[in-house]
C-alpha cells in the first residue's frame, strides 16, 4: 500500500507493507539514522519522532498509522530555532547528553516546551520518562531544559517586539 | 511473512459495515497494545486490521457545565492537556499513570478500555465515577454504564460486534479521591490491580462513598458502598470497624499481596473518615 505523509516538510510517499514499523522505514527508505530501533517496545526512546507535534516512539508505529500525517525526526527539528534554543540551553547548564538518548532528549525537551512556555521540574523529570536513558543526572536535565525555556522565550519576545 | 490487508474507513458507518463483513479484524486505533509485547523487527498483525485513528467522529470532545464527552480516539496526551478541571482528578489520576508521555500521545482511551490486558488501567476510575459508554453496533447506538464492559464474574468482556464511540463523564464536585497503581508492571497478574475511591459528603453527611477495583478482575462493591451513604462524619470506631471487616471479607478472594494493598487503603480512608 502507498503512504503519504509529511516528513520534515516535505510531502513523501512510501510503497510499504503492514507489518513495516515507521522506525525501520526512516531508517532504510529515508537514510534518517538519528532514529534508532532498538527495544522495538516504545520503551528506551531511542526511536522517538516528532508526530503531528508530539512526542512518539516510531518503533510502536506502523507505517500505515503516519498516513496524511506530519513527521518530524532530528534532523528535520535540527534545522529550526527551537533546535538551536535547546542546544544553547543544554549547553548552558552543562548538560552533555550521550549518542544513544541525545536525540531522543531533544526531541522530549521541543514537545513539552512547544506545550508548556516554562515548565515546572516535576513536568520536565515526567517528559524525560520517556527517554530513561540515565546518562544526565535529573538536576542538570532540569536546568538544561529550563535555559532552553528561557532562550526560546526570550527569542519569541524579540521577533514579538520586532 | 504475509502482509494484512488494512482498511481506513472514512466514516462511523463505513467502520461498522467494514465490521460487520469482517467480524475477526482487529480494530487499530493507537496499536501501543498490540505491538508492546513484539521485539522482532517486523509488527506481527492479524490478517485484516482497520485503522480507526483518522476518523474524526471518534475524536471529539465536548465539555458542558455538567459533564465531558470523549472520543474513542482521543489520546491519553491529549485528554491530559484538556484545561483545568476538565476531566475528573480521579480520571486524570489513572490516565497519568498509564505509560510515559511518548506512549500516552499514540495510546487512546477507547484502546484502553476495548484491550482485555489494559483494562484496569482507567475502568477503576470510570467506574467510580458512573462513566457511560457509547457503544454502536449495526442495529444502531445506545449508552451503557462502564460497569456493563465486565462480565458478570468481573473479567473484562468487551461486547463483540460493537465500536465505542464515546465516554460521558459526570462532572461532579469529589471531596476525596484516591488511586493506587499496585503490583508489577508484568500484567494483568493476580498481583497487580488499581483500587480507585471518591467519597463526598454534604453538611458532615457521607453522600456518596464508591469504591472500584480493577486486576484480572474488575469489581464495584456497590452492596457495601450503600451502608455507608448517609452515615455522619466522623465515622464512630464502631462503624469503622464494622466496614473494615466488610471489605476485608470482600477481599477474601484476592491473592495475599492485593489483600494487604486493598486493606492498607480500605484502612488509610476509613482513619480519614473517622478523624
Amino acid at each position: 500500500m502507498t503512504i503519504s505523509f509529511i516528513l520534515n516538510g516535505e510531502d513523501v510517499s512510501l510503497n510499504a507493507r503492514s507489518y513495516d514499523r515507521l522506525a525501520d522505514a526512516l531508517r532504510e527508505h529515508f537514510g534518517l539514522l538519528g532514529v534508532k530501533a532498538d527495544c522495538r517496545r516504545g520503551v528506551c526512546g531511542k526511536c522517538l519522532i516528532l508526530l503531528d507535534g508530539r512526542l512518539a516512539p516510531s518503533c510502536l508505529l506502523p507505517v500505515f498509522r503516519v498516513r496524511g500525517r506530519e513527521v518530524i525526526t532530528i534532523e528535520g527539528f535540527s534545522q529550526t530555532d527551537e533546535f538551536a534554543d535547546i542546544m544553547k540551553g543544554f549547553a548552558e547548564a552543562g548538560l552533555e547528553t550521550c549518542g544513544f538518548c541525545d536525540s531522543g532528549k531533544i526531541l522530549a525537551t521541543a514537545a513539552l516546551l512547544e506545550r508548556q512556555a516554562r515548565p515546572s521540574a516535576r513536568e520536565i523529570l515526567e517528559e524525560m520518562a520517556s527517554v530513561p536513558c540515565r546518562c544526565t543526572d535529573p538536576e542538570t536535565m532540569v536546568k538544561g531544559v529550563q535555559a532552553a525555556a528561557e532562550l526560546k522565550a526570550r527569542r519569541h519576545y524579540r521577533r514579538a517586539s520586532q | 511473512m504475509r502482509a494484512s490487508e488494512v482498511y481506513f474507513p472514512d466514516s462511523l458507518p463505513a467502520l461498522l459495515d467494514l465490521v460487520r463483513r469482517m467480524p475477526d479484524a482487529v480494530i487499530y486505533s493507537g496499536g501501543t497494545e498490540i505491538l508492546r509485547g513484539q521485539s522482532e523487527p517486523y509488527a506481527r498483525l492479524p490478517p485484516e486490521v482497520i485503522s480507526i485513528c483518522g476518523l474524526s467522529e471518534l475524536r471529539q470532545v465536548a465539555l458542558t457545565e455538567r459533564f465531558v464527552e470523549i472520543g474513542a480516539c482521543v489520546t491519553i496526551a491529549e485528554i491530559l492537556e484538556l484545561r483545568e478541571n476538565a476531566v475528573p482528578e480521579l480520571f486524570a489520576l489513572a490516565l497519568r499513570g498509564i505509560g510515559t508521555p511518548a506512549l500516552r500521545s499514540l495510546a487512546t482511551i477507547g484502546g484502553n478500555l476495548a484491550s482485555t490486558s489494559r483494562f484496569m488501567d482507567a475502568w477503576p476510575a470510570l467506574a467510580c465515577l458512573d462513566a457511560l459508554v457509547e457503544l454502536r453496533d449495526a442495529s444502531g447506538s445506545r449508552w451503557v454504564n462502564v460497569n456493563r464492559l465486565a462480565g458478570s464474574d468481573g473479567a473484562p468482556d468487551f461486547p463483540a460486534g460493537n465500536i465505542l464511540v464515546r465516554l460521558r463523564l459526570p462532572l461532579d464536585r469529589w471531596d476525596l479521591v484516591v488511586l493506587r497503581k499496585v503490583g508489577t508492571r508484568d500484567y494483568p497478574s493476580k498481583d497487580t490491580a488499581v483500587f480507585a475511591l471518591a467519597t463526598k459528603a454534604e453538611k458532615g453527611i457521607l453522600s456518596e462513598f464508591r469504591l472500584a477495583f480493577a486486576g484480572q478482575i474488575a469489581l464495584r462493591l456497590r452492596e457495601i458502598e450503600s451502608k455507608f451513604i448517609g452515615r455522619r462524619l466522623p465515622l464512630e470506631s464502631k462503624q469503622r470497624s464494622a466496614f473494615a471487616e466488610e471489605y476485608h471479607e470482600a477481599a477474601a478472594d484476592l491473592s495475599p499481596r492485593l489483600r494487604l494493598q486493598f486493606g492498607t487503603l480500605v484502612d488509610g480512608v476509613l482513619d480519614l473518615l473517622s478523624r
